[in-house]
C-alpha cells in the first residue's frame, strides 16, 4: 500500500534538549500506526510536528506526495491532517456542537454552509453517542465525553490522517473496549490512525505496525508482538511504571 | 391580518416590528429634542458606534485595544484636511479608506503581541499619530488647526450616526450566525484549537480588527463637521479610547445590546464630572473604571440578568454562539506574558554557545 504520510528525518531540539532525532515515519490509508515509548522520549513532540503545532529544525514531511513541512498548522488541518490532544483542549464556553461546527465550518474539502453545518456536527456527534449532549459545555461532560469531544472536532475537519494522543488513556475497562471499536471503525474507513498510547491491549489489538521511541529516537519499527518481545524495546521501558 | 389560526405577530415579525419602531422613533429625536437635548444624543450615538465597535474586535478576541482614538482621529482629521479640496462625502470616503488601511497594517504589526503589550501598543499608536500631525502640521502646512464649514448640521451628523450605529450591530448581529463570528470565538478561547479546526487565527483577527476599525474612522468622520475647528490634539483624544473601554465593561460584553447600556450612563456621568469637577474631571473616572470593573464584572448586562433570575424567573442563559461572548473579569484576572528581555536574549545565546549544558539524555 503506497504511504499517505511520510516524514522523514525529522528533528526538534528545545534548547539544548534533542526532542526528536531523526526520525521517520510512513502510514497508509486504513493503517493503524501504534507509537510508543517511555515518558519523554519525544512521542508527543513527533505528533505536533506532524501536526504543524510545531516547527522541525530538519527533516520533511509529505503528505500524499505534497511537501507539507513549512505549512502553518490550519493550513495541514485543511490538506487532511488533524490530531487531539493528550490534555483535552476544548473552548470552555462553547457547546460541544459549536466546537465541531466550527471544524466543519474550516475543515477540507469543500465548504459547508453555515446553516448545514450544525446538521452535518449533530451527525458527528451522533455517531460517537453524544448527541444528547451536544448542548453542554466543556466543565458539563466527564472525562471520556470530553475525548470523544475532541475527535468529532478533529473528525469535523474531515481528516484522511489522524493523531491520537493517548486518547484511549484513562479509559475503565468496559469503556476501553468502546474507544478501540471507534479507533478500528476510523481506520475501516480508511483513515489513516497514528496512535500514541501506554495502554498496551489497545496497541496489542488495532496496530498493525509499531514504532519505538526512546531518546527522541527511534529504536524499533515492525509487527507488535515482535516489537514488544524486542529486548531493547523493553530496556527502554525497564523502571517505567507506564510500560 | 393573516388567517386566525395562524399565530400572527410571529416573535420574529415582533423583534423586527419593535426594533423599526425603536429606530424610526430615534430617527424622529431631532425634531422632538432641543438644541442641548439633541447635542447630548450625538454624543451618545457616536459613542455607541465607538463602543460596540470595539467590542465587536475585543469581545472575541479579548485583546482589549486603545487604537479607538487612533482611528476616530484618522476619520476626523482626514475629513479636516481634504474638506477644502472635496465635497463631504468624498472626504468620507477616503477617510474610511484611510482608516482601513491603517487597520490592515498595524493589525498584521502587531496581532501577535500578546495582552498587555497589545494595550500598550494601541494607545502609543494614537499618540505617535498625534505627535506626527501635531508636527506636520507646525512644520510642513503651518496650519495650526483646520476649519470644517459644511452645511452638514447636528440633525444630519445624528441621522448619519444613527444609520451607522444600525449597521454596526447588524453586522454584531450577522457575526454571532457566521463562519467568522464562530471562529472568533474559538479564538478567543483557545487560539491551538482555533489553528486545529482549520482557522487562520493571524487572518481572523485582522479582519475583524479592520472591520471593527472602520466603523470608529467612520464616527470620527462624521464628527468632523459638529466641530469647526479642529487639530490633532483634539482629534486624537486618548479620553475617547478610556471611555470606549469603560463603557463596554459598564455595560457587559456578554451580549451584543451589552456595551450599549454603559453608553449612557457615562456619557451623563462625565458631563457631571466635566462641569462640576473639571479639575478633578481625570481622577474621579480613573476611580470611576475602577469602581465597574472591580463590583461590575459582567456589567449592567449581569445586573440585569441577575435582577431577572432574583424574580424568580430564571433567564435560560444561552450559552456559546448568542451566549456570554466574554468573561470581562477572566480576562482581568489573565496572567500577563512578562517580556523576556535581555535576560532571555542573554539565555538564547547561552543555549547557542553551550548546547550540551542540559545534557542529551
Amino acid at each position: 500500500m503506497a504511504a499517505l504520510l511520510e516524514a522523514e528525518g525529522l528533528s526538534k531540539a528545545f534548547g539544548g534538549l534533542v526532542a526528536v532525532n531523526g526520525v521517520s515515519l510512513s502510514v497508509s490509508p486504513g493503517e493503524v500506526l501504534g507509537l510508543i515509548g517511555p515518558n519523554g522520549s519525544g512521542k508527543t513532540t513527533l505528533l505536533n510536528l506532524i501536526a504543524g503545532t510545531t516547527r522541525p529544525d530538519a527533516g520533511a514531511i509529505r503528505m500524499d506526495g505534497e511537501d507539507v513541512t513549512r505549512l502553518p498548522n490550519h493550513l495541514r488541518v485543511r490538506r487532511r491532517i488533524n490530531r487531539t490532544f493528550q490534555l483535552v483542549r476544548m473552548p470552555a464556553n462553547l457547546s460541544a456542537i459549536e466546537t465541531v461546527m466550527a471544524g466543519v465550518l474550516y475543515g477540507a474539502g469543500e465548504r459547508v454552509p453555515f446553516k448545514e453545518a450544525g446538521y452535518v456536527a449533530a451527525g458527528l456527534l451522533g455517531e460517537l453517542n453524544l448527541l444528547l449532549k451536544a448542548d453542554r459545555r466543556l466543565d458539563q461532560l466527564t472525562y471520556i465525553e470530553q475525548k470523544r469531544v475532541e475527535l468529532a472536532r478533529a473528525l469535523a475537519t474531515r481528516p484522511s490522517v489522524l493523531l491520537l494522543d493517548e486518547w484511549l488513556s484513562g479509559l475503565g475497562a468496559s469503556e476501553l473496549d468502546g474507544g478501540m471499536s471507534v479507533v478500528w471503525s476510523l481506520a475501516a474507513r480508511g483513515i489513516a490512525v497514528v496512535l500514541v498510547e501506554h495502554v498496551m491491549t489497545a496497541v496489542r489489538a488495532l496496530c498493525g505496525r509499531v514504532m519505538v521511541m526512546n531518546a527522541g529516537a527511534k529504536i524499533a519499527e515492525g509487527p507488535p508482538e515482535e516489537v514488544l518481545r524486542n529486548a531493547e524495546v523493553i530496556r527502554a521501558y525497564l523502571g517505567d511504571e507506564d510500560a | 391580518m393573516v388567517g386566525e389560526d395562524k399565530p400572527f405577530p410571529t416573535r420574529a415579525a415582533l423583534a423586527i416590528g419593535s426594533l423599526v419602531t425603536l429606530v424610526v422613533l430615534l430617527a424622529a429625536l431631532p425634531w422632538l429634542l432641543s438644541d442641548y437635548g439633541l447635542s447630548f444624543m450625538v454624543s451618545v450615538m457616536s459613542y455607541l458606534v465607538l463602543t460596540v465597535a470595539w467590542a465587536l474586535f475585543s469581545g472575541p478576541t479579548r485583546l482589549v485595544s486603545l487604537a479607538t482614538s487612533a482611528f476616530f482621529g484618522v476619520g476626523m482629521y482626514t475629513v479636516a484636511m481634504l474638506i477644502k479640496l472635496m465635497p463631504l462625502y468624498a472626504t468620507f470616503a477616503v477617510a474610511l479608506g484611510v482608516g482601513a488601511l491603517l487597520a490592515g497594517v498595524v493589525g498584521v504589526l502587531t496581532l501577535r503581541i500578546a495582552g498587555m503589550f497589545f494595550v500598550i501598543f494601541g494607545f502609543g499608536l494614537s499618540e505617535m499619530i498625534r505627535q506626527l500631525m501635531v508636527w506636520w502640521e507646525i512644520n510642513k502646512t503651518h496650519t495650526m488647526g483646520r476649519y470644517v464649514f459644511v452645511p452638514f448640521d447636528a440633525t444630519l451628523i445624528y441621522e448619519h450616526l444613527l444609520g451607522l450605529a444600525v449597521i454596526v450591530f447588524f453586522v454584531g448581529w450577522q457575526l454571532r450566525r457566521a463562519r467568522l463570528g464562530l471562529a472568533l470565538m474559538v479564538i478567543g478561547e483557545d487560539e491551538t484549537v482555533a489553528r486545529q479546526v482549520g482557522v487562520n487565527v493571524p487572518f481572523a483577527k485582522v479582519a475583524i480588527f479592520v472591520v471593527s476599525a472602520m466603523f470608529m474612522t467612520m464616527t470620527g468622520a462624521l464628527m468632523a463637521p459638529r466641530y469647526g475647528f479642529i487639530n490633532p490634539n483634539f482629534a486624537f483624544n486618548p479620553l475617547v479610547s478610556f471611555q470606549v473601554v469603560i463603557m463596554a465593561f459598564l455595560g457587559g460584553l456578554q451580549r451584543l445590546w451589552g456595551p450599549a447600556l454603559g453608553v449612557i450612563p457615562l456619557i451623563i456621568l462625565s458631563e457631571l464630572l466635566q462641569t462640576e469637577f473639571p479639575f478633578w474631571f481625570s481622577v474621579l473616572l480613573g476611580i470611576v473604571f475602577m469602581v465597574i470593573v472591580y463590583f461590575l464584572p459582567r456589567g449592567v448586562t449581569g445586573l440585569i440578568e441577575d435582577g431577572w433570575k432574583a424574580l424568580g424567573r430564571p433567564l435560560e442563559l444561552q450559552r456559546g454562539l448568542t451566549g456570554p461572548l466574554v468573561d470581562a473579569w477572566g480576562w482581568m484576572s489573565r496572567p500577563i506574558i512578562l517580556p523576556r528581555g535581555i535576560a532571555g536574549a542573554i539565555e538564547d545565546v547561552w543555549v547557542k554557545i553551550a548546547p550540551q549544558t542540559k545534557g542529551r539524555r
